[in-house]
């Protein structure tokens, strides 16, 4: 009796995690087959690989500096990382560690602000930034970026977890308040980094709307933007954007593998 | 204040560093914003270096940005009143130019007096005049056509002079024929797309507005007409249901359905299934029934070129538009038969690309005929909220394919655009 309804019940989460698992790799599976076939192919929904893969490559080098949008979507991404995470941690750091009357006001009004949708910040934003002389460059890509509200929100709570006794022996040990922060706080929040990194990476990578707003000319191009002018055609083709999608989410893809643990442990919340 | 003070501070420098090199000073760059790599890019590339063999001083770059994102990057720019890093000559769809030209009057430059527009068809001049000056030069043309599979047609017994001067009433029962004959749906039809029920309108002459811009819904004989025989193309079961472009364009070009009623743009993806040669046909559309000034004439998308007034060149730029795209008839078979763009200059189609006749269409000379049916196209007011119209049209396509009533859903749209456009 035991034994059947054990196996019932085996039978029905292994569906549903089986459900589950081809909604989430089937994309995946379907972008990396589209590559390797012609257009019409795709549309006609084959699901089995073709030959067509080398064809699809080259038509998306003779449309793209491949080599230049990389390099801009990858150099916007790290510095915009490393920027965000310097930043927004030290913020969020502070807003913990450091006790003033009006510091849950102030973190209160930051939580609120988060709900104002980028669309209703964008020409404002982007009269600020022309008017700074920074429209089209890189540097008007990164610098809103870097004060992330989501960011100090999630460094304040990782923050709760970081033993106060440290912070009280290195003071003890005559460091200053950056040294601590620098030397003590950060190497004992590795995790807590890592797994920022993995968001803050995917969320400057993919970043489309205010590059495209901010970015004017053609080698100024990162790889959601070039996408995005390959969908525009009357008849796309979809084998060279499937090619194209492929390059755009191995980066994300390859820092999250290298990641992986120290992000479970970011999101557990653990200090080391 | 402070602002002005350092931009002529900026200008002077410039003018200093200026003087250094006067070597470069006569030549000028222009740039040019467009969408499509296979369609309005390379045209645009070969007017530049038709242009550029002739004024070896002048350069242009194309960019290829996809339409969405240009009409985005106006908003944002055009509402900041920035006009640093905007383009010198930009591509603009024709029913979404009102909103930018009335919205940014000052944004655009007028070409009507620097360009003879009357070599043009006349409703693609029309679509882009504000204020009695018309802001462009008129590019593509979205003129309909009946794209159809003559050997299933012919499976059911029709040749194509069938298809000649017939009503949508009429089409329907081929439809049925054709389907009861070959087992293939006549249409496939996308609840996103709205533009079929768009072309009818306008080939009676009707835009979604009364002359002086009220929304025009409710009394609106010709989109009724046209919503009227939406609901009988699914209630005579010839449609097949798709979702999403692909899926749209597979159907026919896969030989799941017999035909589509699109623009002529479209031949270009028909084309792209060599194996369907001499297989094909196409008629003019057929004309709503019951309904005064009724045409087998009708426009679905198209574009036109527009200079910024805040362009450095645009002396240049209009001089380019001039030359090339208001005046050699030599470039418009070029990219007639390379990208299958039929233009809207009326002295285009005696070129001998559109006199030609095309094996894929079973030998017919399917440029002349578009060209034809392009001159007779009736002219209407796009006006400035075609998109809310269009979506709120888009958001009854499924009561009215299951047989709802027609004239709720004109009384829903009505309500839904009053409210948004108040």
């Amino acid at each position: 009796m035991t034994g059947t309804s054990k196996i019932t019940r085996y039978a029905i989460v292994y569906s549903v995690l089986s459900a589950a698992t081809f909604v989430s790799i089937f994309p995946f599976y379907w972008m990396i087959v589209g590559a390797t076939n012609t257009s019409a192919e795709i549309v006609k929904g084959k699901t089995s690989f073709g030959g067509n893969l080398l064809a699809n490559i080259e038509r998306l080098l003779e449309q793209v500096d491949l080599g230049r949008v990389f390099l801009n979507s990858a150099g916007l991404a790290v510095a915009g990382t490393l920027l965000t995470l310097l930043v927004s941690s030290l913020a969020g750091y502070g807003f913990e560690m450091f006790r003033s009357r009006i510091r849950e006001r102030i973190f209160a009004l930051l939580l609120l602000l988060l709900s104002v949708p980028f669309a209703a910040l964008m020409v404002p934003l982007f009269i600020m930034v022309s008017s700074a002389g920074l429209a089209n460059t890189f540097v008007a890509v990164v610098l809103p970026s870097i004060a992330s509200i989501f960011i100090i929100f999630y460094f304040r709570q990782a923050t709760k977890a970081f033993p106060g006794e440290l912070r009280d022996a290195a003071r003890i040990d005559g460091l200053r308040e950056w040294q601590i922060f620098l030397h003590v706080y950060m190497p004992a929040m590795r995790s807590t980094y890592a797994a920022a990194t993995i968001i803050v990476f995917m969320m400057s990578w993919n970043n489309f709307l205010w590059p495209l707003i901010v970015l004017q000319t053609p080698e100024h191009k990162t790889i959601t933007l070039v996408i995005s002018a390959l969908t525009s055609a009357y008849t796309p083709d979809f084998g060279v954007i499937l090619v194209a999608t492929i390059l755009a989410t191995l980066p994300t893809l390859v820092l999250f593998f290298v990641l992986q643990r120290q992000f479970v442990a970011g999101m557990l919340g653990s200090v080391k | 204040m402070k602002k002005l003070s350092t931009r002529w501070g900026s200008a002077f420098g410039c003018l200093v560093i200026g003087a250094g090199m006067m070597a470069s000073a006569s030549a000028s760059e222009l740039t040019v914003w467009c969408w499509d790599p296979d369609f309005n890019v390379p045209a645009m590339q070969d007017a530049a270096a038709r242009y550029t063999k002739l004024h070896p001083d002048v350069k242009i770059t194309v960019n290829n940005i996809a339409q969405n994102d240009i009409k985005q990057k106006l908003q944002t720019q055009l509402l900041a009143n920035v006009t640093d890093g905007l383009p010198d000559i930009v591509l603009i769809q024709d029913d979404n130019a009102q909103r930018f030209l009335q919205g940014f009057p000052a944004a655009f430059e007028p070409l009507s007096d620097a360009i003879d527009l009357k070599k043009f068809a006349p409703y693609k001049v029309a679509a882009a005049t504000y204020n009695g000056k018309s802001y462009s030069v008129p590019f593509d043309s979205g003129v309909t056509g009946l794209f159809y599979r003559s050997d299933y047609l012919a499976a059911a017994g029709y040749k194509p002079a069938d298809l000649q001067d017939i009503t949508w009433d009429q089409l329907i029962k081929i439809g049925k024929d054709v389907k009861a004959k070959t087992g293939h749906d006549f249409f496939d039809l996308d609840f996103n797309e709205a533009g079929l029920v768009r072309a009818m309108m306008q080939s009676a002459g009707k835009w979604f507005f009364t002359a002086d811009g009220q929304l025009d819904i409710i009394d609106n004989a010709p989109l009724k007409a046209a919503l009227e025989t939406y609901s009988k193309l699914w209630k005579a079961d010839i449609v097949k249901p798709v979702s999403g472009w692909s899926a749209y364009t597979g159907a026919f070009t896969s030989g799941d359905v017999a035909a589509v009623a699109s623009g002529a743009w479209m031949t270009g993806t028909i084309k792209g299934s060599p194996d369907q040669s001499g297989k094909w046909g196409v008629a003019p559309l057929p004309k709503l029934d019951g309904i005064e000034g009724a045409t087998h004439y009708s426009n679905w998308g198209g574009s036109s070129w527009y200079v910024f007034s805040s362009s450095k060149q645009k002396t240049t730029a209009t001089d380019f538009l001039n030359t090339v795209w208001a005046g050699d008839i030599d470039f418009y078979q070029g990219i007639l038969i390379n990208q299958g763009a039929v233009g809207s200059l009326l002295a285009a189609r005696e070129g001998a690309a559109y006199k030609a006749s095309d094996p894929f269409f079973g030998g017919a000379p399917v440029w002349e005929n578009f060209s034809n049916w392009l001159g007779q196209i009736p002219s209407v007011d796009y006006g400035t909220f075609t998109q809310e119209v269009n979506s709120a049209i888009q958001a009854q396509l499924p009561s009215i394919a299951k047989g709802g009533s027609v004239d709720e859903a004109l009384k829903a749209i009505n309500d839904r655009v009053s409210q948004q456009i108040q």
